[in-house]
């Protein structure tokens, strides 16, 4: 009875799992996203293998998160890192080929004029979509195809209330719910004069255009066939004009510009200056908040692990900042600290702007930042205390050491060897804590009129978002991208020599 | 793998792949005009279509509401050609990016059309010389004061420091001027030209005069004047320096004269403030310039590839553009329309009207090219706001910093020259 209830469970939740990642699949081929499709089509695959069949009993185990480890963790690391090579920014966002359909359709400019007419839009007796145009200022009607303009005598037409001509011989108009179904009479460029022609505009209007970008797949050369200027791919994105290779078009593409964002990184005074600022503080605070948690953290831990009344709520009480919410509590002490309303001016009776002067705004962050963190190694502590046999202390207290002697030679290096991997976690986990600067400072202040583009309290992560987001005008992704991958390596070396150095890893092997 | 496993995997992909295609979601239907808006905006177009939805025969108008403003912004940063709207509503601070980057589609109007609106909206809404939506509503701030402290309005800003200084004990005041809408870079602008700073200097014919910047140390000398506190060199707080407590520090009486978005004006009238509109005058009379810009409805390259282009035009003529669109729309969302049919319309209210006579009298256009340029080493909004924190808050030297500053402007209006 219980195989048969697992047995439906199981078929159930994995067709459930595959309709939706079905789904997915069919969502993404549709969208032309053809690596996101295959793999969800091959996780569906593997989950009903392995989980039908015994192909293979630990896999039912690791799948998941194997599946869940490529998805979140390998693929954005290797999708970050080879935009890293790209020049991927505001106006190089779209491939090649639909960059350059939206340069020439931008080479499509109006006459001088920007003569537009009213018009009809319908069929000639020939079957071919014909438009019915009005030229009411010089009080004259036409009809136009693709390939010819005929004349249509006044007397002819049939007019509406606007004297926008409706009807003529040799045409017939078609209903705007018709058209509305099927654009295709829109795409057509209609007869005018020379090489101008009428493009469709609105249901009842158009204007008179002429294409002055054509472009030639064999050479790869874009021509203005009016000034005769040419225009070629200057390998970075854009067509770029001969001669004058500053005068690009819009919009670019994304193109590959192999490690340039990383040299920037050194070369380009305007990202090198604020970025050596950076990650000295991020460095610098990454390092002190590890410090400052962890020495109050285990403070406490100490105080509290000899018994005293009140014990209980002492620790419930010290527990209370990290079972709240972190947001809210940042958003709580950037509210304290606020100049006008903040509960620290209040009590001071100040009007202090702390958040404006570098030095505080560096204190206040990595106050909150102990705030929030300190209850996180006063728990592991206090854990890690109680693990170390009381035996050592006390042989050591019998040989004449002292309370203080018995820390230091004693308790902390034990501890040390246990938190070793928990501490360099939290560098780690600091190093990249976005949270707490885009909350409490937003990475500011920046002093702006000196020059400074990086805020005083800006860290690595949160520099790189502002690269990548912060700004509506301007985004650089392939930029921000380059400073990750960066920042993952240290992160990743510094996490490692840490471990290897702390022989945690030995317990593995 | 066992025989009887097979037929049960294979049973089970069957099923699963007909009810994933049972439930997938339908594409937008053909004839559908996908329109995206923000929080305050979406409801009112969404009205506005529920009552009348024939705006363009053959067509259906589906509105897509996001949650902010900065979501809307988001979502158009990552829209592409299968999920991107084929029309958004928004500011005019998008066109740049916007366009640069191959999200917008140029838009062409007949002379009627262009007649409704001022050179300077199509200029607002343009790149590299091509349009890409229509001005649907002005965005302006315009100054008001309070009538139960001031009892006549202001001529030049002296007056106005005058009074602050004057009365600050007697009535409690707080500060004599803040600014509730836009901030202090965008609706503080108003401050800055009053006392002589302008980010960029319009030639009589209203082109930007590349090869001019403000005079330094004309402003400098004007904010020690009026803004700065001879013995604490810091704001003698009359020019609010941040405007987190603005809205309550006005209603309270404890402010005199505040800048007000041309959005919120129904919240001070429903408080029973009187919309005295003006301009923010300047140290000489005349008044200090404001961003008279305005928020377009845009045509997005999107719309081609969904095959509603010509749809999409249509609804920007027939609805955004047009004055019985605007006068219905504006009639919900409650500022004043671009479109100058509409602004004379008699379902206009007074205090919509009031914000385009002080945009006509002291707007400038919001030129992103110049604004959103960091030449210089930064935009006009950070830098802008830099400048008030430097010389109120950490009392640096007004005019030290005012040189900073025009150095910063002139160097972004120089980048740009060529986009103008």
């Amino acid at each position: 009875m219980r195989g048969k209830f697992a047995l439906v469970t199981k078929i159930i939740f994995l067709g459930i799992t595959t309709a939706i990642l079905a789904l997915l699949t069919e969502s993404a081929f549709a969208q032309k996203q053809y690596v996101i499709g295959s793999f969800i089509l091959i996780a569906a695959l593997a989950l009903n293998l392995v989980y039908f069949t015994s192909i293979s009993v630990p896999f039912k185990f690791f799948l998941p998160g194997i599946l869940f480890f490529i998805a979140f963790v390998i693929a954005p690391i290797f999708f970050t890192a080879q935009m890293s090579g790209y020049k991927y920014q505001t106006g190089n966002y779209l491939d090649k080929k639909a960059a350059l359909e939206q340069v020439i359709n931008l080479g499509a400019q109006p006459d001088s004029q920007g003569t537009t007419f009213d018009l009809t839009a319908g069929k000639n007796s020939a079957n071919e979509y014909a438009i019915l145009v009005s030229d009411i200022t010089n009080d004259k009607y036409f009809i136009s195809t693709q390939n010819k303009r005929v004349e249509v005598p006044k007397a002819l037409a049939k007019f509406d209330a606007n004297g926008v001509a409706i009807e003529a011989p040799d045409f017939k108009a078609i209903s705007a719910n018709v058209l509305a179904t099927n654009d295709a009479y829109s795409k057509i460029h209609y007869m005018y004069e020379g090489k101008y022609y009428i493009a469709v505009q609105t249901q009842n209007s158009g204007g008179v255009f002429r294409q002055e970008l054509s472009y030639s797949a064999d050479t790869g050369v874009l021509t203005n066939t009016v000034t005769g200027a040419t225009y070629v791919d200057n390998h970075r994105g854009n067509f770029a004009k001969v001669g004058t290779p500053s005068e690009i078009l819009s919009p670019g593409w994304r193109a590959p510009v192999w490690f340039e964002n990383y040299s920037r990184l050194v070369t380009d005074k305007k990202v090198r200056t604020p970025l050596v600022r950076v990650f000295i503080w991020t460095f610098s605070f990454a390092l002190l908040s590890v410090l400052t948690t962890f020495a109050l953290g285990l403070l406490l831990a100490i105080a509290l692990n000899r018994k005293m009344r009140g014990r209980r709520v002492y620790r419930s009480i010290l527990i209370l900042p990290y079972a709240m919410p972190s947001v809210m509590s940042i958003l709580i002490w950037a509210g304290m600290f606020d100049s006008d309303f903040g509960a620290v001016n209040s009590i001071l009776h100040s009007h202090f702007h702390w958040f404006q002067n570098p030095s505080l705004a560096r204190g206040i962050v990595l106050l909150v930042n102990l705030w929030l963190g300190f209850p996180y190694f006063y728990l592991i502590c206090s854990g890690s205390l109680q693990a170390i046999p009381a035996e050592l202390s006390e042989a050591a207290a019998i040989d004449g050491a002292n309370p203080r002697q018995v820390f230091r030679k004693i308790t902390l290096p034990l501890l040390l060897q246990i938190l070793s991997p928990l501490l360099i976690a939290s560098f780690a986990f600091n190093f990249n804590n976005f949270n707490i600067i885009y909350l409490l400072t937003g990475g500011g202040p920046t002093q702006t009129l000196n020059g400074e583009i990086a805020g005083a309290t800006d860290i690595l992560i949160s520099y790189t978002y502002k690269i990548a987001f912060g700004s509506q005008s301007f985004q650089d992704f392939g930029l921000a991208s380059a400073i990750s991958v960066i920042i993952f390596l240290l992160v990743a070396s510094i996490s490692m020599y840490g471990l290897r150095r702390s022989k945690v890893m030995e317990t593995f092997e | 793998m066992k025989k009887k496993n097979l037929g049960l995997v294979g049973t089970l992909i069957a099923a699963a792949l007909a009810v994933s295609t049972l439930v997938a979601p339908s594409a937008s239907a053909a004839n559908e005009i996908v329109v995206w808006a923000d929080e305050t905006r979406g409801p009112h177009l969404a009205k506005l279509i529920a009552a009348k939805g024939d705006w363009v025969p053959g067509f259906t108008v589906k509105i897509v509401t996001f949650s902010s403003y900065a979501a809307l912004g988001d979502a158009l940063d990552k829209a592409t050609g299968t999920s991107g709207p084929d029309i958004f509503v928004g500011g005019n601070d998008w066109v740049v990016a916007s366009a640069k980057s191959g999200k917008l589609a140029p838009v062409t109007l007949t002379a009627s059309q262009k007649a409704q609106f001022t050179p300077g909206q199509l200029y607002d809404l343009s790149y590299g010389g091509k349009l890409y939506g229509v001005p649907l509503d002005i965005n302006n701030v315009g100054m008001i004061y309070n009538t139960a402290l001031v009892k006549s309005a202001p001529k030049t800003f002296g007056d106005m420091v005058d009074f602050y200084q004057a009365n600050k004990t007697k009535l409690n005041l707080k500060n004599g001027l803040c600014v509730t809408g836009g901030g202090m870079s965008w609706g503080g602008l108003s401050v800055f030209s009053a006392l002589g700073a302008d980010p960029y200097v319009l030639t009589s014919r209203g082109k930007v005069d590349v090869n001019k910047g403000f005079n330094p140390t004309t402003f400098g000398a004007n904010m020690k004047k009026y803004l700065i506190d001879p013995s604490t060199h810091k704001s003698n707080g009359f020019w609010a320096s941040s405007n987190t407590t603005c809205n309550d520090d006005f209603y309270a009486g404890k402010v005199p004269y505040s800048i007000i978005g041309n959005w919120e004006w129904a919240t001070y009238v429903a408080k029973g403030f009187a919309m005295n509109l003006q301009p923010v005058p300047g140290v000489n009379g005349g008044y200090g310039h404001m961003f008279g810009s305005v928020s377009g409805a845009f045509l997005t390259s999107y719309a081609d590839k969904h095959g509603v282009a010509v749809g999409a035009k249509s609804l920007l003529v027939n609805l955004f553009a047009s004055t019985p669109g605007q006068v219905a729309y504006e009639a919900i969302e409650g500022r004043p329309p671009a479109a100058k049919g509409a602004q004379a319309d008699a379902g206009v209210s007074e205090a919509q009207k009031g914000f385009g006579a002080a945009a006509s009298l002291a707007g400038i256009p919001q030129i992103g090219a110049i604004l959103d340029n960091k030449a210089g080493g930064s935009n006009y909004w950070d830098s802008s706001g830099d400048y008030w924190t430097q010389t109120l808050i950490n009392g640096k030297d007004a005019t030290t910093e005012a040189r900073k500053l025009a150095k910063i402007w002139r160097a972004n209006v120089s980048a740009a020259a060529s986009l103008l």
